[in-house]
């Protein structure tokens, strides 16, 4: 069994290590280069063509896509929808991140199970599941109804509401992962040294414990962001027809209607829109890692 | 006991097998397969539980059963014409002609079907075969709501907040919004009437879904107890205990055929025409024609009496005489009704 390790090649340590590291990368680098920059440019290739035969080169399908005021009111309410979903994971991430924090160790590895327990089930269970918690019969209305909060069923399936509620779900693990990484890795002296400097719980939360989780809470905003707002499965189940965003506009034009110039042209200012918002979520990070490390 | 340790010549035989594996079956099993797809729900169901088996008895062919609806086909088969991902196209009247235009369709040959004999001339051409007849019609809730009689009936006082649609994107919406239309002044390729309608009813919606799987879900959930929909799905629905009933509307149900392609290029083309030609046969029309699946034969062999209710079809002369619409019209207006529906639809 030792064979290996006594003819083998001479020690790690005795290798130059950077040209190694180099070529230890190359698979991805060439995953990446097939499997996704070269798709990217066939779509942004298609992105310029002029009909839906993919005939003639121009910038048509974006001055289509700017020209009608629906297009922007699509994009607008799918960034928006991601905007208000960051918002609800946040304001439950925080609270449940600083719970995690506190709590004693041998709990901590089941509150890690709980939180990632959404991931672990398929979406397609988890967005039916979610019909038969806001449909008009589902558990919620009839709790609502049964405890006579309300009169008649309220609407939630098929509403924004409803689509922000079942997305905060989904995306929850992806907040809280990288908030609790980093909020677990902060030295508890600090908080001390603060109560003995005089400042009280909250002070301590909003002074010294909340700017150094900032970086994972960027991270989780990021995250939930870009997730929700290409989030189609939920989108269309929950969302329902009435609700024409991003994902769905962009699935309809390729598949119902063919127009693939268009389509194109829809997934690449959807990608565009989402880069934007995350570089300058990046920079507010890179910002808030300066403000506690300078 | 040591250990094991991975060694690099093991790790490398490791990924070697499992390599293999990923790429072996295909080839392996490329001699007697059919990828065939089949509507998502209650059509999947039926192909699986009867066409399957009997294919696989027949001809020694195994099916590679892919749920998809018409244009999804349409979709995956265009974005690889040379390789196409499927062998045989099962097709709505809408998406076939697209199909058609589109070169994504082999020529038809009845004579490799033997099982074409037992067809009328009327269920088959140059381009593919009818081998089920669909009836469009209302479904709706008898523990909770009135029987409707007509399409009009949809947008009555009482049934508001419990009707369920589906736009342009789907066979069913398209064609009954058609049927709406008409009896508000509209006609075939005129569906004003029916925009101007459903504006004035949007307040009182229910539920607007995007495909006609999620209706049938939405429909059990109780999120609606009025819908437009097919025949067969509501005997499916009710098989499963679901409270369901199907109702001709009073200026008559909707029919149409769905038929079976060869896909243009496909890889396995000798055992499409095979398992078209189970799907044909008498056994297989009359096992997918007895309830829960109620598919409508097209075999003369296969009376469609005792299996559907005499209220709903007694004969294939009576299937003939409903409304039947031409899509080839249809078709050159459906995307900017789909455009329309989006804009005006939208909250």
């Amino acid at each position: 069994m030792d064979r290996a390790l006594q003819q083998g090649d001479p020690p790690i340590a005795e290798r130059p290590p950077r040209e190694r590291e180099g070529w230890l990368a190359l698979p991805l680098a060439l995953f990446f280069l097939f499997f996704f920059l070269a798709p990217l440019g066939l779509l942004a290739g298609i992105s310029l063509r002029v009909t839906p035969q993919l005939e003639g080169l121009g910038l048509v399908q974006y001055a289509k896509f700017a020209g009608d005021a629906f297009n922007w009111s699509v994009l607008g309410q799918t960034l928006l929808l991601g905007v208000k979903t960051v918002a609800v994971t946040a304001c439950i991430g925080v609270p449940l991140g600083l719970l995690f924090m506190d709590a004693p160790r041998r709990w901590q590895p089941i509150l890690l199970f709980i939180i990632v327990l959404p991931l672990l089930t398929s979406v397609v269970v988890r967005t039916f599941a979610w019909i038969v918690i806001l449909g008009r019969e589902g558990l919620l209305n009839n709790l609502l109804t049964g405890l006579g909060l309300v009169a008649a069923p309220v609407r939630l399936l098929h509403t924004e509401l409803g689509l922000v509620i079942a997305l905060a779900q989904i995306e929850m693990p992806l907040m809280l992962l990288p908030l609790i990484s980093v909020m677990s890795r902060l030295d508890p002296n600090l908080r001390d040294a603060s109560a003995a400097l005089g400042a009280g719980r909250w002070r301590t939360l909003f002074r010294v414990t909340l700017p150094l989780s900032l970086p994972g809470l960027v991270a989780g905003c990021l995250l939930v962001f870009a997730s929700s707002v290409t989030a189609f499965v939920s989108q269309t189940i929950i969302g329902g027809g009435r609700m024409v965003l991003m994902p769905f506009y962009l699935w309809q034009q390729a598949t119902t209607l063919f127009n693939w110039p268009f389509a194109a042209t829809i997934g690449m200012v959807l990608l565009v829109s989402v880069l934007a918002v995350v570089t300058t979520l990046n920079a507010l990070g890179r910002r808030s890692r300066a403000l506690v490390h300078g | 006991m040591a250990t094991p340790e991975i060694t690099r010549r093991a790790l490398l035989a490791g990924g070697a097998v499992l390599a293999t594996t990923t790429l072996l079956p295909r080839a392996a099993a490329a001699a007697g397969r059919v990828v065939a797809p089949a509507y998502p729900g209650p059509w999947e169901e039926a192909y699986r539980a009867v066409v399957l088996p009997a294919l696989k008895k027949t001809a020694d062919v195994d099916t590679v059963l892919t749920p998809l609806l018409s244009l999804d086909q349409v979709a995956k088969v265009r974005a690889s014409r040379a390789t196409p991902p499927l062998d045989v196209f099962m097709l709505d009247p809408g998406p076939a002609v697209v199909a058609i235009e589109d070169g994504l369709i082999d020529k038809f040959e009845p004579g490799r079907c033997k099982n074409i004999a037992h067809l009328q001339k009327a269920f088959y051409d140059d381009w593919g075969v009818s081998v089920a007849a669909q009836i469009v019609g209302i479904a709706y809730n008898p523990k909770k709501v009135d029987r409707p009689k007509g399409w009009k009936d949809l947008f009555e006082p009482k049934y508001y907040g419990k009707v369920g649609i589906s736009g342009f994107g789907t066979t069913f919406g398209t064609s009954s919004l058609i049927e709406i239309s008409k009896l508000y002044g509209g006609s075939l390729t005129n569906v004003d009437p029916a925009f101007e309608v459903l504006k004035k009813w949007l307040p009182h919606v229910g539920v607007i879904a995007q495909n006609p799987v999620a209706v049938n879900t939405l429909f059990q959930q109780g999120q609606m107890d009025v819908t437009y929909t097919n025949y067969q799905t509501v005997s499916t629905l009710k098989g499963r205990g679901v409270d369901i009933e199907f109702v001709k509307p009073e200026t008559g149900p909707i029919a149409f055929y769905t038929t079976l392609h060869v896909v243009k290029s496909a890889a396995n083309k000798d055992n499409a025409y095979k398992f078209i030609d189970t799907v044909l046969s008498t056994e297989v029309q009359a096992a997918l024609q007895k309830p829960p699946y109620g598919l409508l034969s097209v075999n003369k062999n296969v009376p469609l009496q005792p299996d559907m209710p005499p209220e709903i079809v007694k004969s294939h002369a009576e299937l003939a005489s409903f409304v039947h619409h031409d899509w080839r019209q249809i078709n050159p207006k459906r995307a900017a009704w789909i455009e329309r529906f989006n804009k005006e639809i939208r909250q």
